[in-house]
């Protein structure tokens, strides 16, 4: 298990607490996934290292996609020549649901593989949670990751 | 380790319960009394009910902090001095705060829980924000994200703004909403216009609230909304005015310009309106119409994506960079902006390094 959990401690709990649906986060970044928050991350340990990612891997390729979306100011951008990136900013910021200091942008950012259409979204907070946490968010979350689909579309 | 796992295991079980205990109790049977609210020095004094948020309690008592995110932690606008009875700063606040915020004793409203006697400072102009009752009399899809509402006013049946400020939109309990939330969303009509409020609102993605606008609310529904707020509004000089607003970030500009047309502001001023392709501008003929009845005003759509059907003769691009070339003289120049954090960020940078001073670039920082 590494830097992760290996059991569903009393900080897990809270944290787990937030992200349910009609907390503090009302969509849930575990959506209906009624797994403890110990079980997703490990499970999606295991499944990212089967696919020979790591978290660090991923969460450079977003955060680099995110930054390069930027530069649309709202807008459309072709990344690479493969990849067209919009990232849309709310008002406000929102909180990590471990607790520590910092707080994230509300965005969206959605990605299309020009090649096959394939689609993600994700938001800046996801991109953190991944690199510090590995958590995808829970499965039925609108921001749920699978880290196949993102070896996919991303082609990592 | 097996032993050691399990160990572990009960411990936190055991904490987790008692956690858990301790938060019911606080729920159920903390009782904090009724608590004394002293603002500016005694102005006003408040008797409430201990046990809430700050924010919320003041809200009941007909005082409204202004709250982007309507009371979750997440926008940092509901910023107040709490001189005493405070209780010290929350992990929750201290990404909003700035040193000189740590000095002065202020906290946000929606974090502070309201467990003794209370000492204030709100600035006194929020005193004058209400609660509004209304009827939505229209819904127009202005693009295919944007919806436009218009709220004819029911109780009280009149609201005084100034054009650019914004107001608090209450979304009600519904499907996936458990309880009602607020948003902030700028005024788009001219403050003549009293009894009627006309909003610009975009769909954000997952969005709670502008879901329920732009998917169950109804003609003839009732809203209810609270306001005005805001320090985007006309400033009183003579200086040129560059004007930069991306999607439905044309709603206050279009209310200053009104204004400016109603009262005859001859200032030289330039719209710069940013959007995709030409199907994504709106209030156009609005637009036009103000340029009529203000020679010196020009609208000036930017799009940065148009489509072989637009057949678009205009400017193309980023509306901040079209407003950049325009520019002659920037010692002589205001800029008011409105639209997407990211549009907004990238023109301050811009502009103040082309020597236009903070002091006169006006938008509204939600965060």
């Amino acid at each position: 298990m590494g830097r992760f959990p290996i059991f569903q401690s009393p900080h897990l709990d809270e944290v787990e607490r937030k992200m349910r649906p009609s907390g503090d986060y009302r969509h849930g970044f575990l959506g209906k996934d009624d797994r403890k928050l110990v079980q997703v991350l490990s499970e999606d340990e295991a499944l990212v290292r089967s696919l020979s990612l790591t978290d660090g891997a991923i969460a450079r390729k977003l955060a680099d996609l995110t930054a390069q979306a930027r530069k649309g100011l709202g807008g459309p951008v072709v990344v690479e020549g493969r990849f067209r990136v919009q990232v849309q900013e709310a008002r406000g910021k929102i909180a990590c649901p471990w607790g520590h200091p910092g707080l994230y942008p509300k965005t969206h950012v959605e990605l299309t593989n020009l090649a096959t259409g394939e689609r993600l979204v994700w938001t800046d907070l996801a991109v953190h949670m991944i690199e510090a946490h590995g958590f995808y968010q829970g499965q039925g979350s609108p921001y749920r990751m699978e880290p196949s689909v993102l070896k996919r579309v991303l082609d990592l | 380790m097996i032993q050691l796992v399990l160990g572990l295991a009960a411990l936190s079980g055991v904490t987790a319960v008692l956690a858990l205990l301790l938060e019911v109790a606080d729920a159920y049977f903390a009782d904090y009394g009724e608590c004394r609210i002293l603002i500016n020095d005694g102005q006003k004094e408040l008797t409430v009910q201990g046990g809430s948020k700050l924010l919320s309690t003041l809200m009941d008592q007909g005082i409204f902090i202004p709250s982007a995110c309507g009371g979750r932690g997440s926008c940092g606008l509901c910023k107040l001095r709490v001189l005493e009875g405070g209780g010290p700063l929350l992990p929750t606040e201290t990404p909003y705060m700035e040193a000189e915020d740590l000095q002065n004793a202020v906290r946000l409203a929606c974090q502070v829980k309201v467990r003794n006697d209370l000492k204030l400072e709100i600035p006194p102009e929020l005193f004058l924000i209400r609660v509004y009752r209304s009827r939505v009399v229209s819904l127009e899809n202005l693009t295919d994200v944007i919806k436009g509402v218009e709220l004819r006013l029911i109780d009280p049946p009149e609201i005084s703004f100034k054009p650019g400020q914004f107001v608090q939109f209450q979304v009600p309990e519904y499907e996936g909403c458990p309880e009602p939330i607020y948003r902030a969303y700028s005024i788009a009509s001219p403050a003549r216009r009293a009894d009627t409020i006309r909003l610009a609102i975009t769909r954000a993605p997952n969005g709670l609230a502008t879901t329920y606008i732009h998917d169950y609310l109804r003609e003839g529904d009732e809203v209810v909304f609270n306001g005005p707020y805001g320090h985007f509004y006309l400033r009183d000089t003579d200086r040129e005015m560059i004007l930069v607003a991306t999607g439905s970030g044309l709603a206050p500009i279009l209310s200053i310009l009104h204004q400016m047309a109603d009262e005859g502001i001859s200032r030289k001023a330039t719209l710069f309106f940013g959007v995709r392709a030409r199907k994504d501008l709106f209030y156009q003929e609005e637009l036009r119409a103000i340029e009529q009845r203000l020679p010196t005003f020009k609208n000036v759509p930017v799009l940065s994506a148009p489509e072989p059907d637009d057949h678009w003769q205009g400017e193309t691009g980023f509306p901040t960079d079209a407003a950049k070339s325009s520019i002659q003289d920037p010692a002589n120049v205001e800029v008011y902006l409105c639209g997407n954090p990211l549009m907004i960020n990238a023109a301050v940078k811009m502009f103040t390094e082309m020597g236009i001073g903070e002091d006169r670039i006006f938008y509204d920082k939600f965060g």
